[in-house]
């Protein structure tokens, strides 16, 4: 599971992961897709990137 | 003491002070993310759980929740320490409840609060998942707090200050632009043989222009009397809020010093 909140800043990045999943496997750009969540910070940005959902 | 709006949107809000002082500033930064209270789920009883997540990691998901407080959702609601019914009773806590049978992934927005504007502010937050039969009974109570006491009932991700830069260019200077190719962050343009300031706030002093400069005649200062402040929050308060009620704490806390002096 995706942790609730970005681990350095706080920002809840867990809202937009089933949004961002989505997106990516329809086959959008990451970068694109971030930007436009408006995930700017790069603390945030490696917390969905990096993310492998496992259970 | 001027103040002037740089951005502003729902959770972000960054403005210029000038005249200020870096006591007065940090004192304000600092009660922003210490002291505006705010909502979080604190207590937890967990009925059933048949999840493979823990009962405690759970638990933790909930508390970090980001849950509506703003200033007409929590109208009424006092802080536990000042309520004396030593439990949990309407006037201090919201309970909530969570009631899900799998299989289907628990979302913020199947917990169902029994106050209508104190809810998460988040619905598509995943908590926890289920499988075939799995089911999940939980009662939960969200109280008011401060960051002092726990991080989840910080108000702001970031809120932080920095001074507001200064860029000045010596009468040497020879307009060659090596200066603008060497910013990162776009502040310096080289237009028509001539070097443009486009946006000072954004400046972050790294002085990789300076050193771009042969004869290092441009000048990266601050003033020490003028920020520009940023507040973002996790969408529980708006910031503007934030910064009001971190004034408003302020000045309570002056009025005791000068009661006791
Ligand atoms: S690098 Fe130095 S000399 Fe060249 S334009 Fe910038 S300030 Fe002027
Ligand atoms: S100090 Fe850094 S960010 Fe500011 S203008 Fe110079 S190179 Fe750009
Ligand atoms: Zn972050
Ligand atoms: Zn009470």
């Amino acid at each position: 599971m995706i942790p609730i909140r970005c681990i350095s800043c706080g920002k809840p990045v867990s809202a937009y992961f089933d949004e961002y999943q989505d997106r990516i496997a329809k086959g959008e750009d990451p970068k694109a897709v971030l930007d436009d969540l408006g995930i700017t910070r790069y603390c945030c940005r490696r917390m969905l990137i990096t993310h492998v959902e496992t259970w | 003491m001027e103040f002037e709006v740089i951005n502003k949107n729902k959770d972000e809000l960054v403005f210029m002070v000038n005249g200020a002082d870096i006591a007065f500033v940090n004192a304000i930064r600092r009660i922003c993310m210490m002291e505006v209270p705010t909502i979080a789920i604190d207590d937890v009883n967990l009925v059933k759980n048949d999840s493979a997540m823990f009962n405690e990691v759970l638990a933790h998901r909930l508390g970090l929740l980001p849950i509506a407080s703003d200033i007409k959702s929590i109208e009424g609601l006092v802080m536990p320490d000042e309520c004396d019914c030593g439990e949990y009773c309407p006037q201090c806590s919201v309970p909530m409840t969570l009631n899900k049978k799998g299989p289907c992934v628990v979302y913020s927005k199947d917990l169902e609060s029994l106050d209508q504007k104190i809810k998460p502010v988040y619905d598509t937050i995943p908590l926890l998942k289920l499988k075939e039969d799995e089911e999940v009974c939980l009662e939960a109570y969200a109280q008011l707090g401060i960051g002092k006491e726990h991080a989840k009932w910080q108000p702001t991700i970031v809120c932080a200050y920095k001074f507001y830069p200064e860029l000045t260019f010596g009468d040497e200077c020879t307009s060659c632009g090596n200066c603008a190719g060497a910013c990162p962050r776009g502040v310096l343009q080289y237009n028509n043989n001539k070097v443009e300031i486009m946006d000072l706030t954004n400046c972050s002093m790294c002085k990789s222009c300076y050193r771009a400069c042969d004869d290092r005649v441009i000048n990266i200062s601050f003033d020490d009397s003028k920020f520009i402040f940023k507040i973002e929050t996790d969408g529980s308060i708006p910031p503007e809020e934030v910064l009001l009620k971190a004034c408003d704490v302020l000045s309570d806390k002056a009025d005791k010093i000068i009661e006791i002096v």
